[in-house]
């Protein structure tokens, strides 16, 4: 077997990034994402409050599913009022930004990927002696940068965002164990998800959309469990996020065998159009 | 006698149930180059991509630059040949110099940005290094990716179609550059669909459709197929004669013939068949 050599991972990598900076198709939906998903949480807690006159307390909205949320959310302990509400807020809308790794993986990989295809360009690639595992890895690699590297600035905005309009006290509150699960840990591992669904399924499609639309199906749990923790159904606290990032782990692996197959040089100079 | 750099010994190759390629054997020694003919669907592509590293033979033995094709074996023999597909293949976002550099880095050269400068001044294209490959023309383009083959210094080329869809003034400028390798002592193996640019470049012709059909010069190719050739001998007075040969030797001995039965011969025209005429025949082609 030939050895892993890094050099050609980055070598292509850097190929990658440099054709993907030059790419608006690729990077503009991924940026976009990041105002997407931060956008909801801002207005259900800033301007909603703004255009009325009346602070989320005051309006009595969401104070009762705060209340009943600190027995289980140990972040709140230590809040009231309107601190409290705002902090519930942001812990139920952070689980939005989730979709940033999610859309920006996918986006850029099924760029990175299919563009390869599109440029007819994986044959000479494939003649030079990299291997399928060094090419999956390259492909992967710089999607994966960007994808956590936007999330991470999504994040930063959001405490941001919180420092500069949130109450006093909201901000160190956030800054806890559960942000950290969920973008730390959780992230990358949705990140790296998403990265090898849209690699399987770039394999078999011959332009980005159609790609992107069966890995836009990865969404639908993250908004499922946004949904039920706004309809007050569970509260997703720490444990439920590492339960989260475990099933993710086994989830990796099976999509790590699949790719791997997908990956083969013959599949995809014979079976690849 | 020239070493042989690329040798395909009774190579086959199977996709599923279908047989693209069997029992071809064919070489290609150093500063010669050798065309691959068939119809579309003949198996060159598949042969190539055997003799380039890039897929396994069902069958048979493959040596590149002296490396036998294994499993494990496949990407050293990679770097020691330099494959240019049927499309250029180039990113076509960034600039000629990022292409071959990239390719240079992922061959291993010492010195990657010195190995473009030299692959580009091998195609006479250093002062386009700074344009975005995309905006190129197809014969420029194609001028890069021969580049791109050139990179690692490799001693066998393997070129799939190098002048398809160029203009007459490209085409010329790539096969002469083709011309200009050879004289460097590479082996180089071409396919084309072009008869006259195999006339014109090759040592040796190889004619595949599955199977291979048949493996010599080009002056061979025509003679071995010229069962049925004529003579056809001009006689003082507007007459004509034709003689079937089997071999153009026979032509002193029919000419004496005719000199001693009393004829006064103005012209003997061998009607020698074209490389076309041997390929279709060979090939079993309707014309």
């Amino acid at each position: 077997m030939t050895p892993f050599k890094w050099y050609r991972v980055t070598a292509l990598a850097r190929k990658d990034a440099r054709e993907l900076l030059r790419n608006p198709g690729a990077i503009v939906p991924a940026v976009l994402m990041i105002f997407a998903s931060l956008f909801p949480l801002f207005l259900v807690i800033f301007f909603v409050p703004m255009i009325v006159g009346k602070t989320l307390e005051q309006s009595g909205e969401f104070s009762e599913e705060a209340l009943n949320a600190m027995s289980r959310m140990p972040e709140l302990a230590g809040l009231s009022g309107n601190a409290l509400i705002q902090t519930f807020l942001f812990h139920q809308f952070s689980l939005l930004l989730l979709l940033v790794p999610i859309v920006s993986a996918t986006t850029l990989a099924t760029h990175a990927v299919i563009g390869e295809k599109q440029s007819k360009s994986l044959e000479p690639l494939l003649a030079t002696p990299i291997s399928t595992l060094e090419l999956l890895a390259a492909k992967t690699l710089t999607p994966f940068v960007f994808a956590l590297g936007l999330t991470w600035v999504a994040v930063v905005l959001e405490v941001m965002g919180t420092i500069a309009i949130g109450e006093a006290g909201v901000w160190r509150a956030i800054l806890g164990a559960r942000l950290f699960i969920l973008f730390g840990v959780l992230g990358p591992l949705v990140v790296l998800a998403s990265l090898e669904v849209s690699v399987i399924t770039s394999s078999r499609a011959s332009d980005p959309r159609s790609a992107q639309q069966l890995t836009a199906l990865l969404i639908l749990p993250v908004t499922a469990v946004f949904v039920a923790q706004l309809l007050g159904l569970v509260i997703v606290g720490p444990a439920a996020l590492l339960l989260g990032a475990l099933a993710c782990v086994i989830f990796n692996a099976v999509l790590a065998w699949v790719g791997v197959r997908v990956f083969q040089r013959e599949t995809i100079l014979t079976r690849w159009h | 006698m020239a070493a042989a750099l690329l040798v395909a010994d009774r190579l086959s190759r199977m996709f599923d149930e279908r047989v693209a390629v069997r029992d071809v054997s064919l070489s290609v020694n150093a500063g010669e180059i050798v065309t691959l003919l068939g119809p579309n669907g003949a198996g060159k592509t598949t042969t190539m991509r055997m003799l380039a590293g890039l897929i396994l033979p069902t069958a048979g033995r493959i040596s590149i630059d002296g490396i036998e094709l294994t499993a494990g074996t496949a990407a050293r023999a990679r770097a020691n040949v330099g494959l240019l597909t049927e499309a250029p293949g180039l990113w076509e976002r960034l600039s000629v110099h990022f292409n071959l550099l990239t390719y240079a880095r992922l061959q291993g050269v010492a010195d990657p940005a010195a190995s473009v400068r030299e692959a580009l001044t091998h195609v006479d294209l250093l002062d386009r290094a700074s344009e975005i490959a995309g905006k190129l023309s197809k014969g420029l383009k194609q001028r890069v990716a021969i580049a791109r083959a050139l990179l690692h210094k490799p001693r066998a080329l393997l070129l799939d179609e190098p002048t398809s869809g160029l203009d007459p003034a490209s085409a010329r400028h790539v096969r002469d550059l083709i011309l200009g390798l050879r004289s460097e002592g590479r082996a180089i193996l071409v396919t084309t669909h072009n008869l006259g640019e195999a006339e014109e470049l090759s040592d040796r012709i190889a004619v595949l459709k599955t199977d291979l059909l048949a493996f010599d010069t080009p002056a061979g190719l025509r003679g071995a197929r010229a069962r049925g050739s004529r003579v056809i001998i001009e006689l003082e007075g507007g007459g004509r004669r034709e003689f079937a040969i089997a071999a153009t030797g026979e032509i002193p001995e029919i000419v004496a013939r005719l000199v001693a039965e009393g004829a006064r011969i103005m012209r003997v025209t061998p009607d020698q068949r074209s490389l076309e005429d041997a390929y279709l025949e060979l090939v079993g082609a309707e014309r």
